[in-house]
């Protein structure tokens, strides 16, 4: 039995009559790459809050390596790293002095301080801006440095939250490549959120949160395996039409205003290309998208909330 | 162990400070235009006094300089909510009383700074000299910086945003320097002014101060040293009591992630 980073039972988080997060459980084992899903509002970072020690559950109980949340909070906060979803750097401090802060907060030696950051500058190839004051950073260099912050004192498990939100492209890859980097050399647990879900499907494991609740957990590569073979797009200008037409032959669609997903399971005998050569004939100009195609974790994530 | 975090909240406060030149240069203009504005234009109408309107305003100067030391100093927790700097203290190894205690020390620092600074110039314009009790005047300064960091800590342990600055300067830092003994004896207020202002710790402070640059001068003062000192002690444990407990809710989860406004 591998050492377990986070154990969960029944968590909850209420704010008046309204539930946050209702009877969460969880596990994650120490090394573990975990991704926490689901829509905005669906009570990610309140349960990352409570698992850091930051909120105070209104039930249930949270450990971190075996630490307990409310009992232990200053031993809990020592083994994790967080990563919040707005920044907490100091603008008017350049990226050393703000390192630095971090590092003696976390009661880290002056030696111990620079060592680190020049380590971590490096790594993230922000040695250069050093001395720049974090106001002067463009906002994907501000996250990394954030990152930064956040790994200063070698935390155990470390809290990523939206760590890729309202970034381009190729800083979100930049980012990604850092992290692996940090976990190939440390070994270090990892939870993260976000509703990206393509950057999800690294993890070894995902768990899809709903209003609160968490509907599904499992490996990222096997929910998309065990969701379909393939997945069947049509975009229409009037999908009903569609819908009515092939109705019956494919199972349920899921619809996503003028697009239909339909799921092609292993087993399936319905010849597609006959079907979709059929549709373009019948429909014509009306018919605007048809394809095939490998299935992925935002399908299964359309299809957990289409229950 | 504890001091490297509070080293670091204190050492970031002060290297702001200092980056700050702005805020140093005020807290040194500031008391002094009281001092030869106020100062000089009350010593014309009131001739009767023996040591003059002017020389009575130091202490109310040097008060006020650490007033508005610390109190800023300390409203600077507020301003970090607000930021999210805020949370790279909360999440750090140690209990959140620290943060207040850590916070309490710096603003106490930057005050003693300001009215250090203020002495300086105090003593050069020839305000001040060796006539003044410095053995009294140097416990009793830091000790006023303490209290005001309580006042401020206090303040900035209940404030969400500081949006409502120019109400915290109307509520908080007016009052309690108007109804102090800053500009009058305290025994002379009438009424209800009377009474305030022997409730208002700072007046405590003030007088302290009294007994170290009015009375050698042939001044004098409002209260005994002794009540002086006791009643600064006991508020300033009281402010840091109430600050590290409100920091220590639960509630202040909200306190910590303010619902983040539209920009």
């Amino acid at each position: 039995m591998e050492e377990a980073a986070v154990t969960v039972r029944g968590l909850e988080k209420s704010y008046g009559s309204f539930k946050a997060v209702s009877k969460l459980d969880l596990d994650i084992c120490a090394g573990e790459f975990f991704g926490l899903l689901g829509p905005n509002g669906a009570g990610k970072t309140t349960s990352i809050h409570m698992m850091s020690s930051l909120v105070r559950p209104t039930s249930g109980r949270a450990s971190i390596f075996g630490l307990d949340v409310v009992r232990k909070p200053v031993d809990v906060r020592s083994k994790i790293g967080l990563v919040f979803q707005d920044s907490a750097l100091d603008r008017q401090l350049s990226v050393w002095e703000n390192l630095r802060f971090a590092g003696l907060l976390h009661n880290l030696p002056f030696s111990l301080v620079k060592e680190r950051s020049n380590y971590l500058l490096k790594l993230f190839n922000l040695y250069e801006k050093k001395n720049v004051p974090v106001a002067a950073l463009s906002g994907g260099q501000r996250r990394v440095l954030d990152i930064a912050r956040g790994v200063m004192h070698e935390p155990k498990l470390l809290f990523l939250d939206e760590p890729t939100i309202g970034l381009d492209l190729p800083t979100r890859r930049n980012i990604w490549r850092y992290i692996h980097q940090l976990r190939s050399q440390t070994g270090m647990t990892v939870l993260l959120t976000t509703h990206y879900l393509e950057e999800a499907e690294t993890c070894n494991r995902v768990a899809f949160l709903k209003n609160g609740n968490l509907v599904l957990t499992g490996n990222p590569k096997q929910l998309i395996t065990e969701l379909a073979k393939e997945i069947l797009e049509i975009e229409a200008t009037y999908p009903d039409k569609v819908l009515d037409s092939i109705k019956g032959l494919l199972g349920p669609a899921l619809q996503e205003f003028e697009t239909l997903f339909f799921k092609i399971k292993k087993n399936n005998e319905v010849d597609l290309v006959e079907l979709t050569a059929g549709l373009k004939q019948k429909f014509g100009f009306e018919l605007k998208k048809i394809i095939v195609r490998q299935p992925n974790l935002n399908d299964v994530f359309l299809w957990v909330n289409f229950k | 162990m504890i001091i490297r975090p509070v080293f670091a909240v204190v050492e970031r406060d002060l290297v702001k400070l200092f980056r700050q030149k702005g805020r140093l240069l005020s807290a040194l203009v500031r008391p002094l235009i009281w001092l030869l504005v106020i100062g000089a234009g009350f010593d014309t109408l009131l001739e009767s006094t023996e040591t003059g309107y002017r020389s009575f305003l130091i202490p109310g100067v040097l008060g006020m300089s650490i007033l508005f030391g610390a109190l800023l100093g300390a409203l600077s927790t507020v301003y970090e909510k607000e930021s999210g700097v805020m949370r790279m203290m909360i999440i750090a190894p140690f209990k959140h009383y620290w943060i207040v205690f850590a916070k309490m020390t710096a603003a106490s620092i930057s005050a003693c700074v300001q009215v250090f600074l203020l002495l300086l110039v105090l003593v050069v314009l020839g305000d001040i000299g060796w006539s003044v009790n410095w053995i009294l005047l140097i416990p009793s300064v830091i000790l006023l910086s303490i209290s005001c960091a309580g006042i401020g800590m206090v303040v900035a342990a209940f404030s969400k945003t500081l949006d409502n600055f120019a109400a915290i300067m109307n509520f908080v830092i007016f009052p309690v320097f108007f109804l102090s003994g800053s500009l009058y004896p305290v025994n002379n207020l009438p009424g209800l002014l009377g009474v305030v202002a022997k409730l208002n710790p700072y007046t405590y402070g003030v007088d302290l101060l009294k007994h170290s640059v009015n009375v050698p001068l042939g001044g004098s003062a409002d209260f005994p040293i002794f009540q002086n000192v006791a009643v600064l002690i006991m508020f300033t444990l009281l402010a840091f009591l109430l600050s590290s407990w409100r920091f220590s809710r639960e509630e202040a989860s909200n306190v910590w992630f303010p619902v983040t406004k539209k920009k």
